[in-house]
């Protein structure tokens, strides 16, 4: 498994954004695997009677999301430090983007800082955050 | 309504809880939710390591210390995000320890108003006693005053 170079990656590099279709299922395969039950992760009628427009995807989910697509791009077992802040709700059934950007390279331990965040269709950023990573 | 922390709980262990042994399928059920194909997260065998976000499935048995204002303890509160520091990487069968302090109390002021934080911090050590991430998660109240 490649772990990308260190003296490949430049400051102001952009990762690949990555853009899917995240639906119901998706969130609802997550909260089993995670074990959360709240109505809200798993209906939409649940979701509304705790005052939410619809179902919800879990912040945890986000930011496993952007965990696998940091570590796509830099490899697996590279992410040494991840911090998020969840700014909207990130609704399912809906195509959403992460998009990412190195800010820092350190010679010392080989890593990067990046820039990361989640997009949802109307172009918000209801995920913001900054990840370390160390590269080969 | 103002709110008085009193510093000396900031720190101070208000909770720990041993989870039962993690499972090699607990460990590629949550990898596959999330779309991972590397290996190393879903393939069982003696590679298979854990998602690197799989540490926030751990939780502990009381969420907030006792010391904390009831102002906090009993009003609703928002998810406002995470901070995870990564150890060593958790393998089928280890024991994860977490012991909860509260970090940290603070205010700001946003585009809605005032909002009071409170974080409290997770540090989940393996059987090991091997730290395998410390987790900070963020609590947003909104109409508080620290």
């Amino acid at each position: 498994m490649r772990v990308r170079p260190f003296d490949e990656v430049a400051e102001g590099d952009e990762i690949d954004p990555q853009a899917f279709r995240h639906d119901k299922d998706h969130v609802r395969a997550y909260a089993r695997a995670s074990d959360i039950y709240f109505p809200r992760f798993t209906d939409d009628e649940g979701a509304r009677r705790e005052g939410l427009p619809g179902m919800i995807t879990p912040g945890n989910m986000s930011m496993g999301l952007v965990a696998s697509y940091l570590e796509r791009w830099a490899g697996p077992g590279t992410l040494r430090r991840l911090g998020t802040t969840f700014r909207g709700l990130l609704l399912p059934d809906r195509t959403i983007r992460i998009c990412g950007v190195v800010t820092q390279r350190d010679d010392a331990s080989r890593s990067v800082e990046v820039d990361v965040w989640i997009e949802n269709d109307d172009a918000e950023r209801a995920v913001i955050g900054t990840a370390t990573l160390a590269l080969g | 309504m103002p709110l008085d922390i009193d510093p000396s709980i900031l720190g101070r262990e208000f909770d720990r809880a041993e989870h039962e042994p993690v499972t090699a399928d607990a460990l590629i059920s949550f990898a596959i939710a999330l779309g991972e194909t590397y290996p190393c997260y879903i393939q069982a065998g003696p590679e298979l390591i854990a998602h690197p976000t799989y540490c926030v499935r751990f939780k502990g048995r009381k969420f907030f210390p006792d010391t904390l204002p009831e102002t906090l303890r009993f009003q609703m509160s928002f998810d406002a995000g995470k901070d995870i520091a990564l150890g060593v990487p958790i393998r089928p069968g280890d024991v994860i320890t977490i012991v909860s302090t509260l970090h940290e109390v603070y205010e700001k002021t946003g585009r809605t108003g005032s909002m009071v934080f409170v974080v409290v911090r997770f540090t989940m050590t393996n059987q090991r006693r091997e730290t395998v991430a410390v987790v900070d998660n963020r609590f947003m109240y909104k109409g508080l005053q620290a």
